[in-house]
């Protein structure tokens, strides 16, 4: 089920820019902070949030999210706190997603360990952006765009489905680039679990229904793939 | 007369460019450590030095052709002659003395002082030629002066001249001059005792018909080898009166040998972090390219890491001590300074137009960060300088101080969570893709006009066909991105191609892409 909504916990200056970007993604965004001055900080900037604890008490979470529906945020500002966050919130929700940011590494694979989806190491995560800037600052820029801006470029995640033209087809018979003008970065094969592989490795992999195909195109390219995919004749 | 026209000449030598090209050009070679070409006329000079004694050793024994003494006394001589004019013409600027003499004069009124002038530069000069290294070169140069056997000795001054030469020995003199008052103390010490030792082993042994002392040279040299704890047992005291005093001696010598021992070990320890330091910083000055970070924060350590897979030098400066220590236990080449004072760089001469890349500023503050862009802005305005953002309200304040590139971490988390939201496995692709997690990566392929036509035969080649991607080409010119670009694309010098597949596979296109002839 797609996430349908989001919470955020902590209210710092990373949360407040997780809550700017994923407002308009989501029906409903909740934040909830664990102390006063944060509460205080969040109702200045015109932001209504909740108070909890660390203890197991979810029922003000329960009561405004469907929690089937309900993607978490954890961004609290000590990693200690984060960990105990995501394996409380682990322990009580077993299907919740949960995305944690981490301080650096060591924290990022307790994150992990507590049973955090998704976790962001900050320090790495700058750090690669540094580094890429300094060293291929063209490819950063494109990517950039591509992922975060307005872009006329974009990318795209489609799901084989049954009835997909797609299905049961290999890899090394389907030409992308000419009859799409759109670059396919990877696959994750359903029957492999969830990692991927990048398209470049596997072109001898046959595609099955429930694999997820990763392009790279203008958007009116993605979009006609995707049609093309769901069956529609294009 | 004379004096306007002494004065003319020393206006036309201050303008004349160059005379003062070539006096610069010959102070760097001579006494700037800093200029490149210096090492190699020191080594040069060393070699000669070399040369010199072994010429010096083999003639002792043998009969040397004529033309190697000839080479030893007049051209090696001549070399250091050349050399020891250059530097007493370089140790003052004469046409400075009597232009600052000339406009003193005619400012308070008076008439131009020639003689004045001409005494200030005398004293000058004298200042260099009685200078202990000046007298050490004087000597070195003795044997172009004169063929006689003895004097040939003077040879050996030349090993002298080392010192001028080799920055190690430099060093070590330094080092025992910081000691000058302890080292002057033992000389008084051991003078008053080899005096008074010397005196009373005469006194008594000297009247003794079977003791081998028998003049005040010989209680000298007694001493001497005595006190220094070496004892040959040539010359030995017979008498018991003597024999005290040998006592007295031997033990004195022991204090002396202590105490000289002490004193150098406790030089070297006091400047131990200074040598360390110095060395720290020619090793930075030999540098042709590096990276400059200044902070030693987590994320500096993360970034140099990141950093150290591209081969090029890194140098932080960063003042916090405990810092400094945390960078160099994890093996980085880092100084001691504040990088946000001009002093620091004016220090350790560093060149920012040809040394440095780029300067990274990773304080833990934008304060500090702010502070040192504009620090480094004052000597620079081409260096690029990228700085990580600590407050969203402060970017302005960034780039109002001159900073090119500032990553925003906050906005960065903000902006991923949107898309690991949206799209889970295309944010993870894009960032196992950069992050050069896995074999296959994104990376930039600088291209050539003439590569066009090999660049889409290539793509076109099995090797390459479905396992190479080519996202597009960047136009450097027309700073536009061709996405997944048709081979009628033109492609100019200097633009970029970002391609996806296996690192060994890129190495692979760029090396047939660099290859002449056909594909």
């Amino acid at each position: 089920m797609k996430p349908r909504c989001a919470a955020v916990f902590g209210y710092n200056e990373y949360s407040k820019q997780i809550v700017k970007q994923i407002r308009d993604v989501y029906e409903n965004v909740g934040v909830f902070v664990i102390d006063e001055a944060e509460f205080l900080e969040a109702q200045e900037d015109g932001i209504t949030a909740d108070r909890f604890d660390l203890s197991d008490d979810w029922q003000s979470i329960e009561a405004q999210f469907d929690v089937e529906g309900l993607i978490v945020f954890c961004a609290l500002n000590d990693d200690a706190e984060n960990v105990f966050l995501t394996i409380s919130l682990r322990a009580t929700f077993d299907r919740l997603f949960i995305i944690a940011l981490a301080q650096d590494n060591e924290s990022m694979m307790k994150m992990k360990s507590a049973g955090a989806d998704k976790v962001m190491p900050i320090l790495q995560i700058a750090a690669n952006v540094i580094n890429d800037i300094l060293t291929k600052p063209i490819m950063t820029q494109v990517l950039h765009d591509v992922l975060y801006e307005d872009s006329l470029l974009s990318i795209i995640e489609i799901e084989v489905g049954d009835a997909s033209p797609l299905n049961g087809k290999y890899l090394h018979d389907l030409h992308f680039k000419r009859d799409f003008d759109l670059i396919l970065l990877a696959i994750v094969d359903q029957a492999m679990g969830t990692t991927f592989s990048f398209a470049s490795k596997g072109h001898n992999h046959h595609i099955d229904a429930g694999d997820i195909l990763v392009f790279m195109g203008y958007a009116e390219k993605l979009n006609v793939i995707k049609q093309w995919n769901d069956g529609v004749e294009v | 007369m004379l004096s306007r026209w002494v004065v003319n000449f020393a206006f036309f030598l201050h303008t004349c460019h160059p005379y003062q090209r070539t006096k610069i050009f010959f102070y760097n070679l001579l006494e700037n450590s800093h200029y490149q070409h210096k090492k190699y006329f020191d080594v040069f000079m060393i070699g000669l030095i070399f040369l010199s004694v072994y010429i010096l050793i083999r003639s002792v024994k043998h009969e040397l052709p004529h033309g190697w003494l000839i080479f030893n006394n007049y051209v090696i001589s001549l070399i250091f002659f050349i050399e020891y004019i250059l530097r007493f013409w370089l140790h003052s600027n004469s046409s400075k003395t009597i232009i600052e003499q000339y406009e003193s004069d005619l400012f308070l009124h008076r008439p131009f002082s020639l003689s004045g002038a001409l005494k200030t530069i005398f004293f000058q000069k004298i200042e260099y030629v009685f200078s202990p290294t000046a007298i050490i070169d004087l000597l070195a140069i003795m044997p172009f002066f004169h063929e006689f056997r003895l004097l040939r000795i003077f040879i050996l001054f030349r090993v002298l001249k080392l010192f001028r030469y080799a920055k190690s020995l430099r060093r070590l003199i330094s080092i025992l001059a910081s000691k000058k008052f302890e080292i002057l103390t033992l000389i008084i010490f051991t003078m008053i005792m080899i005096m008074v030792s010397s005196v009373l082993i005469y006194v008594m042994e000297a009247n003794n018909p079977q003791s081998h002392i028998n003049s005040l040279f010989d209680a000298v040299y007694w001493s001497v080898v005595t006190i220094f704890t070496v004892g040959y047992g040539d010359l030995v005291p017979v008498t018991h009166g003597g024999r005290i005093v040998a006592m007295m001696i031997i033990v004195s010598g022991i204090a002396v040998i202590s105490f000289a021992t002490s004193i150098v070990v406790s030089a070297f320890t006091e400047k131990l972090d200074e040598i360390k330091e110095e060395k720290m910083i020619d090793s930075v000055n030999v540098l042709k390219r590096m990276y400059l970070v200044c902070g030693f924060s987590p994320l500096a350590h993360e970034v140099i890491r990141k950093l150290h897979k591209r081969h090029i030098p890194i140098v932080v400066l960063e003042k916090d001590p405990k810092k400094v220590q945390q960078a160099r236990n994890n093996g980085l080449l880092v100084l001691s300074y504040d990088s946000g004072s001009l002093h620091t760089y004016s220090h350790l001469k560093l060149d920012f137009e040809d040394q440095v890349e780029a300067v990274i500023l990773l304080h833990d503050s934008d304060v500090a960060n702010i502070y040192t862009a504009l620090t480094i802005r004052e000597l620079t305005k081409n260096i690029t300088l990228y700085s990580v953002l600590h407050h969203p309200a402060n970017r302005k304040k960034l780039f109002l101080a001159g900073m090119n590139h500032i990553v925003n971490t906050h906005e960065l988390v903000g902006m991923m969570s949107k898309i690991i939201a949206r799209q889970p496995v295309a944010f993870e692709v894009i960032h196992a893709l950069r992050s050069e997690q896995t074999s296959t990566v994104v990376d930039e392929i600088i291209l050539d006009s003439d590569m066009k036509d090999r660049f889409y035969t290539l793509l076109e080649d099995p090797l390459f066909y479905q396992r190479f991607s080519v996202l597009g080409i960047y136009s450097t010119q027309l700073k536009k991105f061709h996405f997944n670009p048709h081979p009628d694309i033109t492609i100019e010098p200097g633009d970029i191609a970002i391609v996806i597949a296996n690192r060994g596979l890129i190495d692979e296109f760029r090396t047939k892409l660099h290859r002449r002839g056909k594909v």
